[in-house]
C-alpha cells in the first residue's frame, strides 16, 4: 500500500506555516511513491503544523510542529520506510493524551478526512443517517429519535433541539425554512469554524435530517466574514453534494426537496442572536426584533424557521446512525452527550476538546490541556465569552453541564474556554468584556446601549486608579438593571463578566479602588516602575529602549527611573536581563 | 374577538384578545409611560421604560408589544420595574446633551422665562410677553428697572461678545404694556371660600398676595406703611424706580382681587394672633428693615444713620439733614443708592468708605460707574474705627486702613487692618449700608440662630400651623427683589395647596443642562448688544428722574433678536423630562461620554438636534411606515449611533416640507420645525 | 461619515452584480459585499445606484452599511491589517502587540499609512486562538506574534511592494 502524507490545513495550521510545509512536502516528494493530501484541523492547535504519515502498513506516525526544511527528513523516511528517523518531530506522549483523552462525535472527522472530497466522507459512513431518515423514517420518529438523544442547543442557550424542531414542524404554513448559525462571534470559539472547514458535509447531512423532520425546502448557512476558508470548503461541499444527490430535487430520489444556500455575515456579534441573524439574512441592520414571536412561529420573511448552530447539526448525523440512546448514555441528567470546548489562554496545551458532559473543568483545564504554562499559578477561566462568566480556582471541580455551570454565574455558552493566570487582572478582564459588548451593542435598547458604556467607564476608571468607593455597588445596581431590561440576550447577558468577577474577585476590585494598586500587576495606571540598585548592572539596555527617556544613569553604574516621565509602558522590564526593574 | 380579563395594578381590566397589555391599561386609564412607542408604527421595543412586572414571569415585559393573556397580573409599578424605568431614563439623561430651560432662566431667583418673553419682545407682542413673565412675578416693569439680573451673567450670548440686556427689555415691554388699554389680564379662578391674609406689601407679599387671589382665594395684603410697595417705594430712589411705575403694578394687583389695608403695624395695631384667628391661612412677609450698626465708637451721635432709614426719609419726602460732606460705608446697591441720592440732595462732597476694593464690591459696575460720573469719591481699603463729633453731632470720620489678605471661604481676599495707619475724614453725616435685620418683634414665630424668622424651605411653613413666611424676612435673610418674588409664588402655591387640604411642598424639578464653552459657539454671528444712552451726569445730579429713558421699541426688538434661544423649544411637552421627573431620577451617578453633541442638521423646515436624540426611532420609523419616504436612516452602532437623513433628490425634500411627520413624532426636542 | 468627496468611481463595475441579484430579496448585504470587494470599499455613488436599482433607499443602505464592522467608506491601503483583539489574545498580550504595530507605522485603528501601503483594523475574534496574539493581513494569518516579530512581518511585507 502506498503510504500517504496528510497536512493539517485548517485555520489554524495554515496560520502557522502548513501551507509552506505542504509545498516542500510536495517538492521533495516527487518521484516517491507516496500520496500528498490534506485534511482539517485535529484540534491540537497548539502542535500546527500537523503532518499525519500513514506508512505502508496504515500505521500513522504524527508530526508536530512541522517546518518546510523538515520535509526532507518526512520523504526520507518515506522512501527508507524508516519513521525512527522523524523521532526529532514525532508527536510526544504527553501531547497524544491531549486527543486520546476526548470523546470525538461532532469533531469525529476533523483532522481525518480530507474536507474537500465527498468520497472521504462517504468512506468514513457519511450520508448514511440522511438515506437511513429519508428512507426508513417519517419525521415525526427523526424528531422523536432526537428528543431521545438529550441534544441540546450547542450555541449558548441548551435549548432542547427536539422541541424547537417540533415547534417549527406543528407551525402552520408551507415555506418554512431551516438556517444555521455559523456567526461563532464569541472571542475565545472556533469550534464552529473548525467543523465547517474540517467537515463540511456532516454539517450538510445534519441540517438535510432536520429539514426532512421540520419539513423545509430551503436552508440557508448564516457565516461569519472573518472565516473566509470555511465559506471556500463549504461551497465547495454543497456542490459535491448536490451533484452527487445529497441536496436538491428529489433527493436520494424520495419526494424531499431542500437546497442550501450561504450568506456570508458582514461582521456583527449581534447576528449570533437569532432574531438578530434574522434581520441580517433579510439584508438589514442587524437589530434584535421582540419576542415573541418565535422564530418558529414568524422567523425568515415571517415565515417558520428554525435555527440551530454547527455544532449542533455536527452531531445529528451520528445521532441517527447510533441512536438516541448512545448519545444519551454520555453526559449528566440534565445534559446529555459531549461538548466541544475551544481551550486557550495560559495553558500548556491548547485547541479543541471534545469531551462528555459530566468531566469537571479540572479534568479539562489540568488533565487534558496540561495546566498552567511557564510555571503560572491558575486564577481564574471565562466560560462563554461575552455572555459568560470567570469561574475561580475554588470551583475547578464544578461539573460540566448546563445547570452546574449556570449557578457559578458562568455558563456553557458556545464553549469558549479562556484560562486565566495570576497576571490577568480580573477587574480588567470584566473592562475587556465590556469594552467588546459596548461595541458589539447594536445600539436598538437603551440599558444595553447606554448601559455596558457606562459599566465600560466604570470600569474604566477603576483600573485607571480613579475609582471611587461605591463603585462596585453602583456596577452591581447597573448590571443587574441591564440584565432585566435588555431587549435581547447580547445586553440581557453582558453584564455577567462583571458580576461574576465581582462574586469571585472582590478583593482585586477593593486593592484597584482603596489601595490603587492591580494585584496582577496589568494595569499600567497602577504601576510603579523602579530600578533595583543592587541588579542593575548599568548596561543602558533598559534607557535605550524607553520611548520617553525616563530612565537615566552613567554606564556601568545603577540607573534610576524618573517617575514623573514614566509612562508605564513597560519596555525596560521586558528588556531588562538581569530582572533589576521592580513593578509595584 | 374574544374578551379578555386581566388585572393590573388590583384593577380589573378587560380587553380584546390580540391586544397589547398597553393598550388595555390605556383603555382602563392606567398610565404606563413609554418613549418609543407610538400607535402608528409597528412595535419596536427600544426605550425600555414601558417594562412591567407580571405574576409569574421572571422576565419584565415591554408592555408596549406584549399580548395581554386571558387571567394575567400585571404590576405596572413593582419595585423591579420602576428600577428599570429609572435607570433606563438615568442612562438616557447621562448621554443627552440639551438645556431644558435656558441659563438665563436656571439663574432667575423667580426662574422667569426669559427666553420665552425676550422671544415675544423679537416678535413685536409685548402682550403676550407680559403674559409669560406675569406667570412668576406680577411685577416685572419694577423689576426691570431695579433688578441686578443675575441672569444675564448665565447669558450664554456672554460667551459670543455680551449678554442680552434681559433686564432693559423686561422693562421695555412691561411700561409698553402699563399703559395700555389693550394689556393682558389674567384670569381668576372660582372663589374658593378660603381667606388668607399677607402681612407686608413689599415684593414678596404683593407676590404671594396676587397668586393667591388669582387662585381664588379670598386675600388681605396689609402694611404698617402707608402706601403697598415696601422697598420698592421706601428703599428704592424715585431716580431708579419711578414710583407711577409701582403704583400702577400695585393698581393692578389690586384689580386681580387683592384687598389691601395700609398703616396697620402687627404688634401695634392688631396683635399676630389676632391677625392670624382673622384668616385660615397668613403669609408672613415682612421684610428687613432695620440698619445693621457699624458697631464703632461715636456711632450714637447725630449725624449717623442707617442707609435704609435715610433712603426711607427722602421717598417720604422728609430726608434726613445730611450737611455739604457725607460719608457712606458699604459696598452694595444700597451704599449706591444712598451716596447718589445724597448727591441729588445737593451734597458737596459724598464719600464712599469700603474695607476693600472696587473690584469686590457687590454693587452693580453699572451702578458704580455712574455714581463715579456722578462725582462720588470712592474711599477703598478703609474703615471706619471712629466717628469723632463735637457737642454731639458728627464733625469727622476716623478710618483705619486696610489691606487684602488670604482668599477667605467665598473667595474674596479678606481685609486686614495695617497697623496704626489711619486718615481722617471731615464730615458732617455718616450713612451706614452695611446691611439690613429683620425685626421679628410682635410675632411669636420660632427664629433661627440669626434672629430671623425660621420657616420649611420646601413648605415656607413656620412654626405655627397655616403660618406661612417668605423674603428677605425668614432664613437667609434680606436679599434681592426678585429672590422674595421667587419665593413667594412658589409660596403661594404650597400655601393653596395647604388650603385645598393637601399640602405639595416645593421640588425643584430635575432638568438637562448642556455644558457650553465659547469655542461651541465660535460660529455665532457677533451681534453688539443695543446700548441705552444715559443722560449726562452733570445735569442728572440734580434730579430725581430716571437716569435714561431705556429702550425705544426698535432697539428692545433689535436686542431682542440677539438670543441663542439655548432653552428646549419642547420642554413642555418632552416625554423624556416628564417622565425623568416622574421617577425623580439622578443621572449624574451615570455621567460619562456624551454622543456627538456637535452634530446638527437641518432638513428642509426641521432642524435636528442630535445631542436630544434619544434614538427610539420613531422619526426613522415615521418616516418609512407612516410617510412612506424612508428618508432618514441610523447609522452605525451601537452607543455611536445617530439618525441621518440620505437623499439627494431634490424632489424629495419639497415633500419634508410640508409632510412634518417625523418632528412631529418625536418624543423629545430632537427634532424642531422651524419652517 | 467619511462619504464625501470621493472621486468619482466608474459605476459600470457594477452592472454585474445588480443584474446577479436583480429582483432577489433580501440580498442588500451581499450586493454591498461585492461593491466592497470591486472598489476595496463603498463609494457614495455606489449606494445611489444600488437605491436605483433595488428601490431600497439610499438611508436604508447606508444603514446597513454603517451597521456591519466589514465595510469601510475609503479606500484602504495595499495590506490591510486585521489585529484581533479576541480574548485569548488580550490574555496573551495583544495590546502590546497593537502597540507594536501602531508604533512601527505611524497609525491607529481605522487609519491608512500616508503611503497608502498599510490599513489597520482591531477585529473582535478571528478564531485562531490557540495562536494567539493573531493578526491577519490580506487572508493572511499570522500567529504567536511577539512585539518584534510584528515588526518584522510589516518590514518584510514593506521591502515586499518596494521591489515590486
Amino acid at each position: 500500500m502506498t503510504a500517504r502524507i496528510v497536512v493539517g490545513e485548517g485555520s489554524c495550521g495554515l496560520a502557522a506555516g502548513a501551507a509552506a510545509v505542504y509545498d516542500a512536502l510536495k517538492e521533495k516528494l516527487a518521484g516517491v511513491d507516496a500520496k500528498l493530501g490534506i485534511t482539517g484541523c485535529v484540534g491540537a492547535c497548539y502542535l500546527e503544523p500537523i503532518v499525519d504519515v500513514y506508512d505502508g502498513a496504515g500505521a500513522l506516525h504524527r508530526c508536530v510542529r512541522v517546518k518546510p526544511e523538515d520535509a526532507g527528513t518526512i520523504a526520507g523516511a518515506v522512501k527508507s520506510g524508516d519513521y525512527a528517523s522523524l523521532a526529532d518531530i514525532a508527536i510526544q506522549p504527553e501531547d497524544e493524551g491531549f486527543l486520546s483523552k476526548q470523546t470525538r462525535i461532532a469533531l469525529r472527522h476533523c483532522g481525518v478526512i480530507d474536507p474537500e472530497s465527498i468520497d472521504e466522507y462517504l468512506a468514513d459512513d457519511g450520508y448514511q443517517a440522511l438515506e437511513k431518515v429519508l428512507k426508513t423514517m417519517t419525521p415525526e420518529q427523526v424528531i422523536e429519535e432526537i428528543k431521545i438523544s438529550g441534544l441540546a442547543g450547542r450555541g449558548g442557550a441548551g435549548f432542547p433541539t427536539w422541541f424547537k424542531w417540533n415547534a417549527a414542524r406543528q407551525s402552520k404554513g408551507e415555506e418554512k425554512y431551516l438556517i444555521c448559525n455559523a456567526d461563532e462571534g464569541d472571542p475565545g470559539a472556533f469550534m464552529d469554524r473548525a467543523v465547517i472547514e474540517s467537515d463540511p458535509h456532516n454539517l450538510i447531512e445534519g441540517m438535510m435530517i432536520g429539514a426532512y423532520a421540520i419539513g423545509c425546502s430551503e436552508a440557508v448557512v448564516y457565516v461569519r466574514a472573518e472565516y473566509p476558508l470555511a465559506i471556500v470548503r463549504l461551497t465547495e461541499a454543497i456542490k459535491q453534494a448536490r451533484e452527487r444527490g445529497y441536496l436538491g430535487k428529489n433527493i436520494l430520489g424520495t419526494d424531499f426537496s431542500c437546497d442550501i444556500r450561504i450568506k456570508a455575515g458582514a461582521g456583527a456579534f449581534v447576528c449570533g442572536e437569532e432574531t438578530a441573524l434574522i434581520e441580517s439574512l433579510e439584508g438589514n441592520r442587524g437589530m434584535p426584533r421582540l419576542k415573541p414571536p418565535f422564530p418558529a412561529e414568524a422567523g425568515y420573511w415571517h415565515k417558520p424557521s428554525n435555527i440551530n448552530n454547527v455544532e449542533t447539526w455536527a452531531n445529528v448525523s451520528w445521532i441517527i446512525n447510533h441512536g438516541g440512546a448512545a448519545f444519551a448514555a454520555m453526559g449528566t441528567e440534565n445534559s446529555k452527550g459531549t461538548k466541544v470546548f475551544a481551550v486557550t489562554g495560559k495553558v500548556k496545551r491548547g485547541g479543541l476538546v471534545e469531551i462528555p458532559m459530566g468531566m469537571t473543568l479540572r479534568d479539562v483545564i489540568f488533565g487534558i490541556a496540561g495546566g498552567i504554562r511557564d510555571g503560572r499559578k491558575f486564577k481564574a477561566v471565562q466560560l462563554g465569552g461575552p455572555s459568560g462568566g470567570c469561574i475561580p480556582e475554588s470551583l475547578l471541580d464544578t461539573v460540566i453541564d448546563y445547570k452546574s455551570l449556570q449557578a457559578t454565574g458562568a455558563i456553557m455558552g458556545s464553549g469558549g474556554m479562556v484560562v486565566m493566570d495570576d497576571s490577568t487582572c480580573m477587574v480588567g478582564i470584566a473592562k475587556f468584556f465590556l469594552d467588546f459588548t459596548t461595541k458589539e451593542s447594536c445600539g436598538k435598547c437603551v440599558h444595553c446601549r447606554i448601559g455596558t458604556k457606562r459599566l465600560g467607564e466604570i470600569l474604566n476608571r477603576i483600573v485607571s486608579g480613579e475609582g471611587k468607593e461605591g463603585d462596585v455597588e453602583l456596577l452591581e445596581e447597573l448590571c443587574n438593571t441591564v440584565k432585566a431590561g435588555a431587549l435581547c440576550g447580547l445586553g440581557q447577558s453582558a453584564p455577567n463578566p462583571v458580576l461574576t468577577t465581582i462574586r469571585y474577585f472582590r478583593d482585586e476590585y477593593d486593592a484597584h479602588i482603596r489601595d490603587k494598586k492591580c494585584p496582577a500587576k496589568a494595569c499600567p495606571a497602577l504601576l510603579t516602575y523602579a530600578i533595583d540598585k543592587d541588579k542593575c548592572k548599568g548596561c543602558s539596555a533598559c534607557a535605550k529602549k524607553c520611548p520617553v527617556g525616563a530612565i537615566s544613569g552613567e554606564v556601568k553604574k545603577p540607573y534610576s527611573i524618573d517617575p514623573a516621565k514614566c509612562i508605564r509602558c513597560g519596555a525596560c522590564h521586558n528588556t531588562c536581563r538581569f530582572g533589576a526593574v521592580t513593578v509595584e | 374577538m374574544n374578551d379578555i380579563k386581566l388585572t393590573i395594578n388590583g384593577k380589573t381590566c378587560s380587553g380584546k384578545a390580540g391586544q397589547t397589555i398597553l393598550e388595555i391599561a390605556r383603555a382602563n386609564g392606567i398610565d404606563i409611560p413609554t418613549l418609543c412607542h407610538d400607535d402608528s408604527v409597528a412595535h419596536y421595543g427600544a426605550c425600555g421604560i414601558c417594562v412591567v412586572e407580571a405574576e409569574g414571569s421572571p422576565k419584565l415585559l415591554r408592555s408596549c408589544s406584549t399580548l395581554a393573556a386571558d387571567g394575567m397580573v400585571i404590576n405596572t409599578e413593582g419595585e423591579r420595574a420602576v428600577q428599570a424605568r429609572k435607570i433606563a431614563l438615568e442612562l438616557l439623561m447621562s448621554d443627552h446633551d440639551g438645556d431644558c430651560k435656558g441659563p438665563c432662566r436656571l439663574a432667575c431667583p423667580a426662574g422667569t422665562n426669559c427666553q420665552a418673553y425676550v422671544k415675544q419682545v423679537a416678535l413685536g407682542n409685548t402682550k403676550e410677553a407680559v403674559r409669560i413673565v406675569k406667570e412668576r412675578l406680577p411685577l416685572p416693569a419694577s423689576i426691570g428697572y431695579v433688578c441686578p439680573h443675575p441672569c444675564e451673567k448665565e447669558c450664554r450670548r456672554g460667551l459670543v461678545e455680551e449678554p442680552i440686556s434681559i433686564a432693559m427689555i423686561k422693562r421695555f415691554m412691561s411700561v409698553d404694556q402699563l399703559h395700555s388699554a389693550d394689556r393682558w389680564k389674567p384670569e381668576r379662578a372660582p372663589a374658593t371660600g378660603k381667606t388668607v391674609g399677607v402681612i407686608g406689601g413689599g415684593p414678596a407679599g404683593l407676590t404671594a398676595a396676587y397668586y393667591l387671589a388669582l387662585k381664588g382665594h379670598d386675600v388681605t395684603l396689609t402694611d404698617a406703611m402707608p402706601q403697598m410697595g415696601g422697598m420698592l417705594r421706601y428703599g428704592i430712589p424715585q431716580y431708579r424706580l419711578p414710583k407711577d411705575v409701582v403704583d400702577a403694578e400695585i393698581a393692578e394687583i389690586a384689580e386681580a382681587g387683592v384687598k389691601m389695608e395700609n398703616n396697620v403695624k402687627i404688634g401695634k395695631d392688631i396683635s399676630f394672633a389676632d391677625y392670624r384667628a382673622k384668616f385660615d391661612a397668613v403669609i408672613v412677609a415682612i421684610g428687613a428693615w432695620s440698619s445693621t450698626p457699624l458697631h464703632c465708637p461715636g456711632e450714637e451721635q447725630q449725624g449717623v444713620y442707617g442707609g435704609i432709614d435715610f433712603l426711607r426719609s427722602v421717598a417720604l419726602h422728609d430726608p434726613l439733614p445730611i450737611g455739604r460732606n457725607v460719608a457712606i460705608v458699604g459696598g452694595g446697591n444700597t451704599a449706591m443708592d444712598a451716596c447718589r441720592t445724597a448727591v441729588r440732595l445737593g451734597a458737596e462732597n459724598v464719600y464712599v468708605i469700603y474695607r476693600r476694593t472696587q473690584s469686590e464690591m457687590p454693587a452693580n459696575a453699572e451702578e458704580i460707574e455712574e455714581a463715579t460720573e456722578e462725582g462720588v469719591q470712592f474711599k477703598f481699603l478703609t474703615n471706619p474705627a471712629e466717628i469723632i463729633g463735637e457737642n454731639g453731632h458728627v464733625t469727622a470720620v476716623k478710618l483705619q486702613v486696610m489691606e487684602l489678605g488670604e482668599p477667605d471661604a467665598s473667595g474674596r481676599r479678606s481685609p486686614v487692618p495695617v497697623e496704626g495707619k489711619f486718615v481722617t475724614l471731615a464730615v458732617d453725616s455718616v450713612i451706614a449700608a452695611i446691611g439690613q435685620k429683620v425685626d421679628p418683634k410682635g410675632f411669636d414665630l420660632a427664629l433661627n440662630k440669626r434672629g430671623i424668622i425660621a420657616a420649611d424651605e420646601a413648605t415656607f411653613l413656620t412654626d405655627q400651623e397655616g403660618v406661612f413666611a417668605v423674603g428677605d424676612a425668614t432664613n437667609k435673610g434680606a436679599g434681592i427683589a426678585i429672590a422674595a418674588i421667587g419665593e413667594a409664588s412658589k409660596a403661594a402655591d404650597v400655601a393653596d395647596s395647604w388650603l385645598k387640604g393637601h399640602i405639595v411642598p416645593y421640588h425643584e424639578p430635575f432638568v438637562s443642562k448642556r455644558t457650553v464653552t465659547a469655542a461651541d459657539l465660535a460660529d455665532k454671528e457677533k451681534k453688539a448688544r443695543v446700548k441705552v444712552t444715559n443722560r449726562p451726569a452733570e445735569e442728572r445730579k440734580h434730579d430725581f428722574e430716571p437716569v435714561n429713558d431705556g429702550f425705544s421699541a426698535a432697539e428692545a426688538m433689535e436686542e431682542a433678536k440677539r438670543c441663542l434661544e439655548c432653552g428646549c423649544h419642547d420642554y413642555g411637552e418632552c416625554s423624556l423630562i416628564k417622565h425623568a421627573n416622574r421617577y425623580e431620577i439622578h443621572p449624574e451617578r451615570f455621567a460619562g461620554e456624551k454622543r456627538h453633541k456637535d452634530l446638527e442638521q437641518k432638513l428642509a423646515v426641521i432642524e435636528r438636534d442630535q445631542g436630544k436624540c434619544i434614538l427610539c426611532g420613531l422619526c426613522v420609523r415615521t418616516c418609512d411606515e407612516v410617510a412612506g419616504q424612508g428618508l432618514l436612516g441610523l447609522v452605525g452602532r451601537g452607543f455611536g449611533t445617530v439618525i441621518k437623513p440620505e437623499f439627494r433628490d431634490s424632489e424629495r425634500i419639497k415633500v419634508c416640507a410640508t409632510c412634518k411627520k417625523c418632528a412631529e413624532a418625536c418624543p423629545t426636542g430632537a427634532l424642531k420645525i422651524i419652517g | 461619515m467619511q462619504t464625501c468627496n470621493h472621486p468619482s468611481v466608474d459605476l459600470t463595475l457594477l452592472e454585474d452584480t445588480l443584474a446577479e441579484y436583480a429582483g432577489v430579496k433580501g440580498s442588500l448585504i451581499s450586493i454591498l459585499q461585492k461593491t466592497q470587494e470591486i472598489y476595496g470599499y463603498i463609494p457614495i455613488d455606489a449606494v445611489y445606484r444600488i437605491s436605483e436599482r433595488t428601490g431600497a433607499s439610499p438611508a436604508k443602505i447606508l444603514g446597513v452599511a454603517t451597521f456591519y464592522s466589514q465595510f469601510r467608506f475609503q479606500a484602504v491601503g495595499k495590506y490591510l491589517i486585521l489585529l484581533c483583539k479576541g480574548t485569548a489574545c488580550y490574555v496573551n498580550g495583544a495590546d502590546r502587540i497593537l502597540d507594536a504595530v501602531s508604533d512601527e507605522l505611524g497609525i491607529g485603528n481605522n487609519e491608512t499609512t500616508e503611503d497608502g501601503l498599510f490599513s489597520l483594523s482591531v477585529v473582535a475574534c478571528l478564531g485562531c486562538c490557540s495562536l494567539a496574539p493573531v493578526m491577519m493581513i490580506n487572508d493572511k494569518t499570522y500567529g504567536s506574534l511577539t512585539p518584534d516579530k510584528a515588526r518584522q512581518i510589516l518590514r518584510d511585507l514593506r521591502k515586499e511592494a518596494e521591489a515590486q
